[in-house]
């Protein structure tokens, strides 16, 4: 479960550029509930997530994931909690490092790290078989290099290594934004399965209103740091990216503008 | 060249073998540019040497000597993490502040180490020729190094330090904690060092102040050459380059010194130094046919 509450973010206090990146936005999301949130660009989508994952503190406001205070935790210390699939697919691994090495890392995500080998027989395996359940053919390269892999290819592995690990939520920062077409369907395919298989609790940011409406049980809207749109079950089912242009409209009272709201 | 020059070159390449362990655990495995190593090396040599003055035993004295080494490193971390002064400028600075402290350690610029009693004494006079001997036991010194050094990067906890070098957003977001993985790296690479520093004091019979002074070049020169020979397929080779890349580094300045036909005298190690770290950063891409 998430909940946050009256979450205000200021960015650059007391200088010309200050900004109010979210303006109390409160968000409650059931366990095991898939919610997509998306907004034009400077909406505070990625500043959200920031608060989530620790990136960002807030200026105010209280973040509790699950059951647990994370509002003042740093990245790393709230880590067991949060698993995360960056938008670059550079960002959410370790390029020199091999496949089963990132796998290894992952596996141990808020955990102690301690002096047993990385890689033991019994890990290489489960390694190796989560990586063969993708269908990529990757589990005959599990010591290649991770930057000799497709940006598609290490999404891919980057949903396997947000998983191998224990978490309360899951965040997707636009995990697909970076990625041809058919890859991005292969990706949201596979992101559906995860989820659904487990049961995660997850936010999943994008640029997409077709995906927005395609996946999950949940949408929101972000504009100016505000939440201005928030819609689940039958309201919805019926909603398609036309009505949701129209209803940004109607909210905001203005003219939607921005291009990249409106690919579909 | 002779047999004991042969040695002797093969001899100072394995005590620099730990320096060249340190720099590729602060280079190449934590990206963190640390030059305390100029500073780290001599304090290695200086308090080894004091301590084994005072009739220490020469292990124990060499285990504080690692222990001052880290304690520098520490130093380093501390001003790059805790008042975020950039990693170079950082350990530019402990470099500094340690020459004072090692005349300090000493009581004078130079300590002789003559007629005592040495990590090496106890395996002389078996039969087997002193410039042997030394060679040998710091070859086996350099094995125990290399292993455990492996090991470690192996580990989840290495991984962790790898991982930081490689992509800190995204350790920190696996629940590493970013700032403890460089105290660690910077404390472990530096204890090295000074390991080398002590063992230098006791194969040369003296500690010096200045024999700090391109210790971080040596290092450096050591990993490049070990990474053009052997490439970098993993971190047992790397480190096996890395010592291989220190014995033929100092093999190579013994041939050109030796040469008559160069003319070279030991004035010119520096320059020689320098020509050598060129050759072994612009040959790999020679070879590939690129543009140098």
């Amino acid at each position: 479960m998430i909940s946050i509450k009256d979450i205000k973010v200021v960015f650059g206090r007391g200088t010309p550029l200050q900004k109010q990146a979210l303006n109390g936005v409160s968000l409650t999301i059931e366990q095991g509930s898939f919610v997509t949130v998306i907004g034009s660009n400077g909406a505070g989508k990625s500043t959200l997530l920031g608060v989530l994952a620790g990136d960002v503190l807030p200026t105010e406001g209280q973040v509790l994931i699950g059951t647990t205070d994370v509002t003042r935790r740093s990245t790393a210390s709230r880590a067991g909690l949060v698993a995360r699939v960056f938008q670059d697919p550079l960002t959410g691994s370790c390029g020199p490092l091999s496949i089963e090495e990132n796998l290894a890392l992952a596996a141990r995500r808020g955990e102690r790290r301690g002096l047993v080998s990385a890689l033991g027989p019994k890990r290489r395996e489960h390694f190796r078989e989560r990586i063969a359940d993708l269908n990529l053919g990757l589990e005959n390269r599990m010591q290649d290099r991770m930057d000799l892999l497709s940006g598609g290819q290490r999404q891919a592995v980057s949903l396997v290594m947000a998983t191998l690990a224990g978490s309360e939520v899951l965040l997707l920062d636009e995990h697909t934004a970076a990625l041809d077409p058919g890859m991005a369907e292969f990706i949201m395919g596979l992101t559906q399965k995860i989820v659904s298989e487990r049961k995660l609790t997850t936010l999943m940011v994008t640029h997409s209103m077709r995906q927005a409406l395609d996946y999950g049980h949940r949408t929101i809207m972000l504009h100016g740091g505000e939440i201005v749109l928030d819609v689940a079950g039958d309201n919805r089912k019926n909603l398609d990216v036309e009505d949701l242009i129209a209803m940004f409209r109607k909210m905001r009272g203005q003219t939607l503008d921005d291009d990249a709201l409106l690919i579909g | 060249m002779s047999q004991i020059a042969f040695w002797g070159a093969v001899e100072l390449g394995l005590v620099y073998a730990f320096v060249a362990l340190g720099v590729f655990l602060a280079f190449r495995v934590l990206d963190f540019p640390d030059l305390t190593v100029d500073g780290s090396f001599p304090l290695g040599a200086a308090v080894a040497a004091v301590l084994i003055i005072a009739g220490v035993n020469p292990w124990f004295a060499s285990g504080v000597a690692m222990i001052a080494g880290a304690a520098a490193g520490l130093v380093t971390a501390m001003l790059n993490v805790r008042f975020r002064i950039l990693n170079l400028l950082a350990s530019i600075l402990t470099m500094i502040a340690l020459f004072s402290v090692n005349l300090r350690v000493m009581g004078k610029p130079n300590v002789a180490l003559l007629n005592v009693e040495t990590m090496l004494t106890p395996f002389f006079g078996h039969g087997l020729r002193d410039f042997y001997v030394r060679p040998l036991f710091i070859g086996v010194l350099v094995v125990f190094a290399v292993i455990l050094v492996w090991r470690f990067l192996e580990s989840d906890a290495g991984l962790a330090m790898r991982a930081t070098g490689a992509n800190a957003r995204m350790s920190r977001a696996q629940g590493i904690n970013t700032d403890r993985q460089i105290y660690l790296g910077i404390a472990i690479s530096n204890a090295l060092v000074a390991l080398g520093g002590a063992l230098f004091a006791q194969t040369n019979g003296f500690a010096d102040v200045t024999s700090g002074v391109g210790t971080i070049v040596v290092g450096l020169a050591a990993v490049i050459i070990g990474e053009t020979l052997l490439g970098t397929r993993g971190i047992l080779i790397a480190l096996i380059g890395c010592v291989l890349g220190s014995i033929l580094y100092r093999i190579a300045i013994q041939l050109a010194l030796s040469t008559d036909i160069l003319g070279l005298q030991a004035s010119d190690l520096n320059f020689v130094t320098a020509v050598l770290v060129t050759v072994a950063l612009v040959l790999p891409r020679l070879r590939r046919g690129g543009a140098a």
